[in-house]
């Protein structure tokens, strides 16, 4: 078996892969990798072409998970600013209650299906009859705090995503009186113009009287 | 004063591997019995009162219905939104029966049912309605609130969790 490789720079391992690696297997052939002489280079270049491969892999993977997990977090955004704009604190002056029921006016499209069976809402309301309903409601509470758990975002096509998830509102009546409800929600938002909107919230039903 | 070894060796115990090694295993165990078997539950509500009280402790029995479905009189774990929100009801009809109240009394297929389960006077009513297929009918044993404020209906079969251990 002929050894091609004379030396480091030598020009019949231009690659040099092989034995900047394994440099034992510049004593003799007994001191090379599997396949002799000549797999010192192929293994060699075999090896760094997938070590490329590998790399692009996972950068193309972490990329598209970054995007990806972006997109998720938009959506997730939406439900920690509408829970912002519900969640009420004891005391609120008028101006922060007004700021609220904008910013709540602000997460919806300009039409959205609600189903809430326990409250008979149903249908599509308007930006503006949903922002009426929140600020009518917010009136009832000294205090309350709306939470989103469990979620469960899928996108099952561009520019919608589908989200399943928890809400738990929290608080007390003007009365004093506690109030504690958790309920599952079916959403679907929209993205128009690089932000989501909410499309429909559905309260599932659990239990049908 | 002077510790026993022993004593000392099973409060502080040396991180040995075989420790390690069974310490995982405990936690393992612990996490597939308590996690997927018998899941513990704290009641927070008076609607199965008197049969549960309010604040109790249970376990829900995840194998229950693995290869049964529940039956009339079963009382059950319904899976009410995520993991951690469940309801404790009492299965009362089963798919394709009618149920109806009529002034506190409940009819199957519209014969009463007999509940001696039921400690508190109740006045419901609410019209004849047949439970759709892959689903049981469930309710509280205390029906002595507004039907309005109750939660009770036909649960489909899938969102049931399991049994209370006791």
């Amino acid at each position: 078996m002929v050894n091609p490789v004379r030396n480091f720079s030598g020009s019949s391992n231009p690659t040099g892969i092989g034995l900047k690696c394994k440099p034992a297997a510049a004593a003799g052939p007994e001191g090379l990798w599997p396949g002799g002489s000549s797999g010192i280079i192929s293994n060699g270049v075999k090896l760094k072409y997938i070590l490329i491969a590998l790399i692009l892999i996972a950068i193309g993977a972490g990329v598209s998970l970054t995007l990806f997990q972006s997109e998720e977090k938009r959506v997730r955004k939406q439900f920690h600013l509408l829970s912002e704009g519900v969640s009420k604190e004891p005391g609120e002056n008028i101006f922060t209650m007004d700021q609220k029921i904008k910013k709540i006016g602000s997460l919806f499209d300009e039409t959205c299906e609600i189903n809430i069976p326990a409250h008979s809402v149903s249908g599509r309301l308007t930006r503006d009859e949903i922002t009426g309903y929140a600020a009518r409601g917010r009136l009832h509470f000294a205090e309350l705090h709306l939470k989103f758990y469990d979620f469960n975002i899928a996108f099952p096509q561009e520019g919608g995503a589908s989200v399943h998830l928890t809400a738990r509102l929290t608080g007390k009546t003007t009365t004093g009186e506690n109030v504690e409800e958790a309920h599952e929600l079916d959403c679907l938002l929209k993205k128009i113009e690089k932000r989501w909107f909410f499309d429909r919230i559905e309260v599932v039903e659990v239990l049908k009287k | 004063m002077a510790v026993n070894k022993g004593t000392r060796q099973f409060f502080l115990p040396s991180l040995t591997p075989a420790f390690l090694i069974r310490a995982g295993c405990v936690a393992l165990l612990a996490y597939l019995i308590f996690g997927h078997l018998l899941t513990p539950f704290r009641i927070k509500g008076h609607s199965m009162e008197p049969t549960y009280q309010n604040g109790g402790v249970n376990f829900c029995w995840r194998i229950r219905y693995l290869f049964s479905t529940p039956k009339r009189g079963d009382v059950v774990f319904i899976r009410f939104t995520g993991q951690r929100v469940t309801l404790l009801k009492r299965v009362v009809a089963l798919e394709g029966e009618e149920v109806e109240f009529r002034d506190g009394r409940l009819f199957i297929n519209g014969k009463e049912l007999n509940e001696p389960y039921i400690h508190y006077p109740y006045h419901w009513t609410l019209s004849p309605r047949r439970v759709e297929p892959n689903s049981v009918y469930v309710v509280g044993d205390n029906r002595s609130g507004l039907m309005q404020n109750h939660f009770f209906g036909q649960a489909s079969l899938p969102r049931i969790l399991g049994g209370p251990l006791w």
